[in-house]
């Protein structure tokens, strides 16, 4: 178990659609204070791709200056879930 | 009733007009012709951004750019300028004491990928802003379908709208979409106390309390300072941290102060207040930079993930000397007493965010 002033990790799971390619790893976590841009870094490598667009819950596509907890709160402020966040990939 | 509505109006259209005087130069690399081209002068509107601007600013310095492709970006002393931060977001937060005009540097050559994402001129900044809407909807109605179901040439007049500093038609085509005004009594005080008692209908329609989403830039500083012009100013964006956490309003009979959501959001620059009715979750950055960062390769679930982000934080580690040294929203530096209310319904940047320049002083 975490301990309380550890740094929080989110789940991120990956969707890819269209002509994108499929992950090996689909899900991933990455500690609540690193930015937005990072996760899009990850993929870019993973996925050897110079652009990518990265929706979230499939709904819009964050700031990369955005924090991972920040967003995490905001998409499951409505709908309370252990899943983490849920990114498609084009 | 169409002066009340003109009255509503006034605050807004002063943001909207706002602009910031710039002095732009070229970049020493690229001057190729003596005697160097002037500085192009150009008033660039706060709501705006600054690749909107390159169309004024290209011909100004074509003829003495080297030959090549062009990969245009921004500089204040040293430091790359984010694009798609809003122009007046940018001024507010970098110039600690405004300088007008604003001198900095323009560079058509050496983008600097490892600071600044890729910027193709204005379908980046609009593609940037729509998503910003629509993480706005998102945060106020729990989804942004209205953004995403807008027509093609709604959206197309939206985006013009804001390229054109055009109030009125930004207001007809975004009051489709149902971002609601908050409206309590103070902020009928605040207009009425202008319109002289005349009967006032909130001619938004829409009156309800909520999540308004909030951009909060802050720039921590550890010196102490007896003028603005002191301060070493803001070589890094590792200085400035970004937070991205909306407020909700608490009508709880007494009015929602501006003081009581910097609480919400900083509650650790208010140690001597109870925090015990935070509900955010709170990041502490000092923690952050202790635990060594760990693979993103791990299968196991935190499945108490959800809880945990609404666990209230206690702020044991900011010492009561941390302090607000400044907050600004749209050039202004509004008193903490403020109806929270009144800069939500005034101070909205076009994607439908309160964008709030802070400094903070922590201790070394």
């Amino acid at each position: 178990a975490e301990s309380p002033t550890s740094v929080r990790k989110v789940v991120v799971h990956l969707r890819a659609t269209g002509d994108a390619p499929i992950l090996k790893q689909a899900k991933f976590k990455i500690p609540g204070t690193d930015k937005f841009a990072k996760v899009i870094d990850f993929l870019r490598r993973q996925l050897h791709r110079d652009t990518l667009f990265v929706y979230v819950n499939s709904a819009f596509s964050p700031n990369p200056d955005e924090l991972v907890i920040d967003l995490y709160n905001i998409l499951t402020s409505y709908f309370h879930t252990s899943k983490g966040i849920s990114l498609v990939v084009f | 009733m169409r002066k009340a509505i003109q009255k509503r109006m006034e605050a807004k259209k002063y943001v909207w007009e706002g602009a910031i005087p710039l002095q732009i130069h070229l970049h020493e690399s690229q001057v190729t012709t003596l005697p160097p081209p002037p500085p192009a002068l150009i008033l660039a509107p706060r709501i705006g951004y600054l690749p909107l601007l390159v169309p004024l600013i290209k011909p100004h310095f074509s003829s003495t750019l080297p030959p090549g492709v062009d990969t245009i970006w921004f500089e204040y002393r040293g430091l790359p300028l984010k694009w798609y931060i809003p122009t007046g977001v940018l001024f507010d937060l970098l110039c600690a004491e405004p300088e007008r005009p604003w001198n900095i540097t323009v560079h058509f050559r050496g983008y600097p990928g490892n600071v600044l994402i890729p910027c193709d001129g204005e379908d980046s900044v609009k593609w940037s802003f729509i998503n910003s809407l629509k993480e706005a909807a998102y945060i106020i109605n729990g989804n942004c379908k209205n953004v995403m179901n807008m027509s093609q040439s709604d959206q197309l007049e939206l985006w013009h709208s804001v390229m054109n500093g055009n109030l009125e038609a930004y207001l007809r085509v975004s009051s489709k979409l149902k971002l609601a005004t908050i409206e309590d009594e103070y902020t009928s005080l605040c207009s009425s106390k202008s319109q002289q008692g005349s009967g006032e209908t909130d001619f938004t329609g829409q009156v309800k309390t909520g999540r308004v989403p909030v951009r909060l830039y802050v720039w921590s500083i550890s010196e102490d300072f007896d003028d603005w012009e002191d301060l070493s100013q803001v070589d890094s964006w590792e200085k400035i941290s970004y937070i991205n956490r909306p407020i909700e309003i608490h009508k709880e009979g007494k009015c929602f102060t501006l003081h009581d959501a910097m609480k919400s959001l900083l509650p650790e620059f208010f140690s001597d207040e109870s925090l015990s009715d935070s509900k955010l979750a709170r990041v502490d950055f000092e923690d952050a930079q202790k635990i060594p960062s760990e693979d993103v390769s791990s299968n196991k679930v935190v499945e108490d993930q959800g809880q945990n982000a609404y666990e209230h934080r206690e702020a044991c580690c900011i010492s009561s000397s941390a302090e607000i040294k400044l907050i600004r929203i749209q050039g202004i530096e509004p008193k903490l007493e403020i109806p929270f209310s009144w800069l939500v319904n005034n101070l909205l940047n076009p994607d439908h965010f309160l964008h709030i320049c802070v400094c903070v002083k922590v201790p070394q």
